[in-house]
C-alpha cells in the first residue's frame, strides 16, 4: 500500500475561512477534513499518512519558513507521493500548491500531483517550472466539483505509485508542462500531417502535436489626442543598456525590467550603451544605439513642438525567448509606471 | 519582424527596417539613416493617434531595403 500525504489550506482543513487564514503551517496524523474525501478515493490503494495544512496569507507572507516546515513534515513521512490541492479558481492557494509542489519535487525529489481550473493564474507558474515530477490536473472553477477532483487525484496517485512512467498529458489527463521528450513515431511525420491535414479539410477532428500558444486578445487603446502637448515615453525590448550591463540583463529569458535616464539627453551616443540580447546580431546596434531607442528622431519633433515631451527614462527589458508569462507581468507592471507618471503615448522598439 | 507582432495581437504595428536595426538604416549614410529614423519614429506617432479595432500594421512611406 503506498503512503501518502495531502497538503491543504485552512479551509479545506475544517479550521475556517480568511479568519483563518494566517496560520502557521500543522500537521494531523492521518486524514484531515478534505483529505478523508481523498482517503476515501483512494481506498486501499493507498493510506493517508498525514494531512498537512497552513493559512493561505501565512504561506505568502512567511514563504522559507512555510516551505521548510512543509518540507519537515513531508521527509519525516517518506510518502511516495503528495498531493497538494485541489485550489479550484482560488489564486493565493493555486499558487502556494504550485510553490509547495515545486520545493517538494525539488528538495525531496518526491512525485506531487496537484489541481486546480486551467485558467487559475498559478497554472503559468507551474508551466513555467518545467518540473517532470509535478502534475497538475484540471477542475471545475468551485469546490462543487470536490468529489470528481478528489477522485482524479487518486487515481493519479495510483498510477504515479505504481511506478510507470508517465505518458503525454493528453494521455494521461494532466495540463501539459510545456515539456517536450523525443518518442519514436509509429509513422514517418510527412504522412502525420498529411492525415492532421486531410481531417481539418474534412471537419473531422484531429490532435496537433505542437499547440500554439493562445495569446490574450487585448483592446486596442483608443487614439491619442493632442500630440503636441502629450508625453511619450520609449521602451525597447532591443536589449539596448547603459555600458557594463550595471543590472545584470541576460541575453535570454529575462524576468525583470529597468527604466534609465535620457534626460539630458540628445542622443544614444555609441560607446556608452551596449545591446544586450542573445536573439539577432548586436553589433549594428552596439554601434549605434540610435536603431533601438530612436530618441534623436524624437527630440527634433520634441523640439519643433510637434511632441510635449519626452519621459526622461526608457524603458528595457531584453527580449528574446521571454516567457509569455512573466513578459505580460512586465508589461502590467511597466504599464502602471508609465499611468503613475502621466505618460500619454508609447513607442515601443521591437528587434 | 511584424508578422510575429501581428501574430500575437499587438493593436499597433509600424513596419520598420530590419531585426537587428529597425530604427535606421547602417547601408545608408548617417543624415539619410537618420532621416529614415524620423520617418519610422513620426509612423508610428501617426498610428497612436489613429482609431484602429484591431491589429493594424503601418508602413512607412519611403524605399527600404530588405
Amino acid at each position: 500500500m503506498l503512503t501518502i500525504v495531502h497538503v491543504i489550506n485552512q479551509f479545506f482543513a475544517g479550521f475556517g475561512g480568511e479568519d483563518k487564514a494566517d496560520m502557521p503551517v500543522g500537521v494531523s496524523e492521518g486524514a484531515l477534513g478534505a483529505a478523508r474525501g481523498l482517503q476515501a478515493q483512494l481506498g486501499e490503494q493507498a493510506k493517508v499518512a498525514a494531512t498537512i495544512y497552513y493559512g493561505d496569507n501565512y504561506f505568502h507572507g512567511h514563504p522559507e519558513e512555510a516551505r521548510d516546515a512543509i518540507l519537515r513534515e513531508v521527509r519525516f513521512r517518506k510518502p511516495q507521493v503528495v498531493v497538494v490541492g485541489p485550489a479550484f479558481n482560488a489564486g493565493r492557494y493555486g499558487l502556494s500548491c504550485v510553490e509547495i509542489c515545486n520545493a517538494i519535487a525539488n528538495d525531496l525529489e518526491i512525485p506531487c500531483v496537484t489541481a486546480m481550473h486551467p485558467e487559475n493564474p498559478a497554472v503559468a507558474t507551474y508551466r513555467d517550472y518545467h518540473n517532470l515530477k509535478i502534475f497538475l490536473l484540471p477542475t471545475t472553477e468551485t469546490a462543487a466539483g470536490m468529489s470528481d477532483a478528489l477522485a482524479a487525484l487518486a487515481r493519479f496517485v495510483s498510477r504515479l505509485g505504481s511506478g510507470v512512467t508517465i505518458r503525454s498529458a493528453r494521455e494521461e489527463g494532466y495540463l501539459d508542462r510545456g515539456i517536450r521528450r523525443m518518442e519514436r513515431a509509429d509513422r514517418p511525420g510527412v504522412e502525420r500531417a498529411i492525415d492532421m491535414l486531410l481531417s481539418d479539410l474534412r471537419d473531422e477532428p484531429f490532435f496537433t502535436e505542437v499547440p500554439l500558444e493562445i495569446w490574450d486578445q487585448v483592446s486596442p487603446a483608443p487614439p491619442l489626442r493632442g500630440l503636441s502637448s502629450a508625453t511619450i515615453a520609449i521602451v525597447s525590448t532591443s536589449g539596448v543598456v547603459p555600458w557594463g550591463n550595471p543590472d545584470g540583463f541576460k541575453t535570454y529569458r529575462n524576468t525583470y525590467w529597468r527604466k534609465y535616464s535620457i534626460a539630458s539627453l540628445k542622443t544614444m551616443e555609441p560607446g556608452q550603451w551596449e545591446a544586450v540580447h542573445g536573439g539577432y546580431d548586436v553589433s549594428f546596434m552596439n554601434q549605434n544605439p540610435r536603431y533601438g531607442v530612436p530618441l534623436d528622431a524624437l527630440r527634433a519633433l520634441e523640439a519643433g513642438g510637434i511632441i510635449g515631451r519626452i519621459y526622461p527614462f526608457f524603458y528595457v527589458v531584453p527580449g528574446n525567448q521571454g516567457s509569455p508569462s512573466v513578459m505580460r507581468q512586465i508589461g502590467q507592471e511597466i504599464a502602471a509606471d508609465l499611468k503613475k507618471d502621466g505618460v500619454d503615448g508609447v513607442l515601443q522598439v521591437a528587434t | 519582424m511584424y508578422p510575429l507582432a501581428e501574430q500575437v495581437g499587438a493593436s499597433r504595428i509600424v513596419k520598420a527596417v530590419k531585426i537587428p536595426h529597425p530604427c535606421g538604416d547602417p547601408t545608408l549614410p548617417p543624415e539619410l539613416d537618420a532621416q529614415v529614423r524620423r520617418v519610422i519614429v513620426e509612423t508610428a506617432l501617426k498610428a497612436i493617434q489613429t482609431e484602429v479595432s484591431r491589429t493594424t500594421v503601418f508602413f512607412p512611406a519611403m524605399a527600404m531595403s530588405g
